[in-house]
């Protein structure tokens, strides 16, 4: 592995030790920790923040088990059993804008376990296909920004907000840039390794994960390398990454991922936030644009449709199937997919439901699952070829 | 002393005594679905909606209006959600998701003709479950979504609408969720309380101009206030009953309260509305004067935190009764329905309304939760807390734990948890609910043992 892909996927690995060592080797600064999905991180770090999108990490589940019931998203259950171990007190304070019931649960945790940590909500609407949403979501951002400001205890310059947002928009690009070479077949990255390259951006200083995506792409990613019988998408999976014990588990079983939409995937970095417009302004329309790119379904807007995405991101990459990544108990995640596979049915693409947990995946089992449905897609490409 | 508004009261078990007036007021409740059922006949609008109690805004449009958990609710109670969650899980609804909304969206499934036979032009129900279902739910004109605290109940009627293939309009009212972001936050007060009453308020404005736009009517205002007064009115009475239980013995319990949750949250606002919540408050005011308990012997006085388990909702009734535990005031019937009467101005009914939608209890993060339910336990001076952990409810599953452990330390009450659902019968376990039960009610002897009570 190069020297670039290392670091960052040993950042992606172990977040809080890099936090841990951001804090001391920034003395006096402060670093919030983000709630995912939609919270714009560029306010954060203008006022001079570290934002980090808190990840879900690997140790079993304990304390916070009895904290949060077991139908709980690994994610949430994972949040909870942080707070009650203090493995968050690393955060000076906590920022979310989204509503999902489950994830307010855990922020309840976190503030139930640490009180004297700031935890502020600034809640940008869901429904975005009415005329007052976009009003009230700019209200919103201009609520977080007095907090930030607090938080910070200075105001945010608005000229250092636009240089925050073009770093950003660079990371996207850069990431989107290796997406878009791995989806068109061009360099061969495993689905750990891109992984990493966005865990690794939720966590890091920006300017730093930019230099290093910028050393990785002029070293160069070699291409080809790949045994795999078939090309996947995998879809899903939000707020938190799936282990990447799963990610090698469908590629060893004859798969290569050729494209995602997974929020520790394109759903993360698919949105630039427009630099022709008022700061403040771009941060509101970018949340609106997130969703038309990749619609979500936490949100609900009439005429965004996951299920056509996903239908044109699969022709365009040619994936041969779906595997659909569910984060157990994921509401939202339930209650759209019988849309998808309707559409999945409708376009006779071959796809695997993977309901995934904090702990204790049955990975044989899983296997078993995985092997057939590659066999399933060998098999029909075999028949086609025939005819 | 009042006269005797009953016939005699009706006893189950040994211990229980049911209220002659929620018997009465079953009927309304069957009354109130038969006239759903038979409004395309009557050449009426039907609006599906989910959530807030909107259905003053409905009445005054000159709607019928379909609750969609209520309906799940009665199908669950009645025994008769089977085929709804089976045509929502061939659909390929799982079955960890919302119990409410697997039910009503199998409804919708089956309304729009899917399932597994096709059903007709008009109804919910194919020929092969009708009797099951015992129901005609006519499709929707239009949705209305205005759901506070939980993010699945906003969702839900947007897949509703896909499930709909699109075809039918929708319009969604947004409740923000009051964490208490602001250093004067507080139970119905602080910036960000007058700040999203104001939103709440905008935001009727424009479904009531889409409804208008859906009816073809300008909306009648006169007609709002009017059932807005006779809803405050019954709220009134509803909530002085309440307050006569904090007599010992209890004269009503929970259970008695749940009986009446349909009427006070969408039957329609009219005196006959009244009528059933006086006759209510009338006969809970009969047994204080007359000392006649709702249990025969009440040795315990509970609290019930979690949303109803509608499937076992006589059994759990009988089930606490046996071990002479009156369960007496909850957050689903006592913090849920139209429980702060005063804040509605009948002359200029929306803020109120607004602000009522707010208020639903699983709008609030924890710490007005702790505030509410301190406040129930000392005013109906409880022993302890009973917690139904509801399976596929994440909302008002979310804080319980933490409630539990606030109420210990500050009230040095116990509580002890069980599972269930709200609409699925399979994740409630008899044997837990018992046990810990009886664990329970030793905890409080021995603290009463201590106390020298
Ligand atoms: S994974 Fe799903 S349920 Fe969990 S916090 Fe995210 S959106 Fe909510
Ligand atoms: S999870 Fe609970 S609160 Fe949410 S929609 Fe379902 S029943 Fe309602």
């Amino acid at each position: 592995m190069n020297a670039p892909l290392h670091r960052l996927a040993e950042v992606a690995a172990d977040p809080d030790a890099y936090v841990v060592a951001w804090k001391q080797s920034h003395p006096g600064r402060k670093v919030a920790g983000v709630l995912p999905m939609n919270f714009p991180e560029e306010l954060l770090h203008a006022a001079g923040f570290l934002p980090v999108v808190i990840q879900e990490n690997r140790d079993p589940d304990s304390d916070g088990r009895v904290i949060l019931a077991e139908f709980y998203c690994g994610y949430t259950r994972n949040l909870a059993d942080q707070a009650a171990k203090g493995k968050l007190d690393i955060y000076d304070t906590y920022f979310v804008a989204d509503h999902c019931v489950q994830l307010l649960g855990a922020a309840d945790v976190m503030r139930f376990k640490a009180p004297g940590t700031p935890i502020y909500f600034g809640q940008f609407i869901a429904s975005m296909s009415e005329e007052s949403t976009a009003r009230k979501v700019r209200n919103e951002m201009e609520h977080i920004v007095g907090e930030v400001e607090r938080g910070a205890g200075t105001p945010i310059d608005r000229e250092r907000l636009a240089e925050s947002i073009r770093l950003y928009n660079t990371d996207r690009r850069l990431l989107r840039m290796i997406f878009d070479a791995r989806r068109e077949g061009r360099i061969h990255l495993s689905g750990a390794q891109m992984q990493d390259l966005v865990k690794s951006s939720m966590v890091m200083d920006k300017a730093e994960h930019v230099a290093l995506l910028e050393q990785l792409l002029t070293e160069g990613i070699a291409a080809g390398g790949s045994q795999a019988r078939v090309k996947l998408h995998l879809s899903g999976h939000f707020c938190h990454a799936p282990k990447q014990e799963l990610l090698d588990l469908i590629e060893d079983c004859g798969a290569m991922i050729v494209d995602d939409d997974l929020y520790h995937g394109r759903r993360y970095i698919t949105t630039d936030v427009r630099e022709d417009l008022d700061p403040i302004e771009a941060l509101s329309t970018w949340y609106f644009d997130r969703n038309v790119n990749v619609p979500c379904p936490t949100r609900v807007q009439h005429d965004a449709d996951w299920d056509t995405y996903l239908s044109n991101a699969v022709s365009e990459s040619g994936a041969d199937g779906v595997i659909v990544l569910m984060a157990k108990f994921c509401e939202p995640h339930m209650l759209l997919y019988p849309e998808l596979r309707k559409m999945m049915d409708e376009r006779d693409t071959p796809y695997l439901l993977i309901e995934t947990e904090h702990e204790g995946l049955p990975m044989e089992t899983i296997r078993t699952r995985i092997e057939a449905l590659v066999e399933r897609i060998s098999r029909k490409a075999t028949v086609a070829a025939a005819l | 002393m009042t006269t005797n508004p009953t016939t005699s009261p009706t006893t189950t078990g040994s211990t229980v005594t049911r209220m002659q007036a929620n018997v009465e007021g079953g009927k309304m409740i069957a009354d109130y679905w038969e006239n759903i059922f038979t409004a395309p006949e009557r050449g009426k609008k039907v609006v599906w909606y989910n959530g807030s109690a909107l259905n003053p805004i409905f009445q005054a449009a000159g709607l019928e209006w379909c609750h969609g958990e209520a309906f799940s609710a009665r199908l669950a109670a009645q025994h008769l959600e089977g085929p709804a969650q089976l045509a929502g899980a061939e659909y390929g609804y799982i079955q960890e998701l919302c119990s409410y909304s697997r039910t009503h969206l199998g409804c919708a499934v089956l309304s729009n003709g899917g399932g597994p036979t096709p059903g007709g032009e008009t109804g919910v129900v194919s020929a092969l479950d009708q009797q099951e279902l015992a129901s005609k739910l006519p499709k929707p004109d239009f949705f209305v979504n205005a759901y506070s605290g939980c993010s699945t109940g906003q969702q839900w009627d947007e897949v509703t609408y896909r499930v709909f293939g699109k075809s039918v309009p929708i319009f969604n009212v947004s409740i923000p969720f009051l964490w208490g972001n602001k250093p004067d936050s507080r139970y119905m007060g602080g910036q960000e309380w007058d700040e999203a009453t104001d939103y709440v308020v905008a935001q009727l404005r424009d479904l009531i101009t889409f409804i208008e736009a859906q009816t073809g009517r300008p909306f009648d205002w006169d007609a709002l206030s009017e059932s807005m007064s006779y809803i405050r009115t019954a709220s009134e009475l509803r909530l002085e009953g309440m307050d006569l239980c904090a007599k010992k013995p209890t004269p009503a319990t929970y259970w008695d309260w749940i009986a009446s949750v349909a009427h006070i949250n969408f039957l329609p606002g009219n005196q006959e509305l009244v009528d059933y919540f006086r006759s209510v408050r009338d006969e809970v005011q009969y047994r204080v004067d007359n000392e006649v308990s709702a249990l025969q012997n009440e040795r315990y006085r509970l609290y019930f935190d979690g949303i109803m388990n509608w499937n076992k909702l006589g059994w759990l009734a009988k089930r606490f009764a046996e071990y002479d535990a009156a369960v007496i005031a909850g957050r689903y019937t006592h913090s849920s329905f139209w429980q702060e009467p005063q804040i509605i101005d009948p002359n200029d009914p929306l803020r109120g309304m607004a602000q009522h939608y707010l208020l639903c209890p699983i709008n609030h993060s924890l710490p007005t939760l702790d505030y509410l339910t301190q406040r129930d336990c000392e005013r109906f001076d409880i022993d302890g807390l009973v917690f139904h952990s509801t399976r596929t409810c994440r909302a008002f599953t979310n804080p319980q734990t933490m409630l539990a452990s606030s109420a210990k330390e500050h009230l040095g009450i116990p509580a002890m948890f069980f599972e269930g659902d709200v609409a699925d019968a399979s994740f409630y376990k008899d044997d837990i609910l018992e046990s810990r039960l009886v664990a329970m009610l030793e905890s409080i002897d021995v603290r009463r043992a201590k106390a020298g009570v």
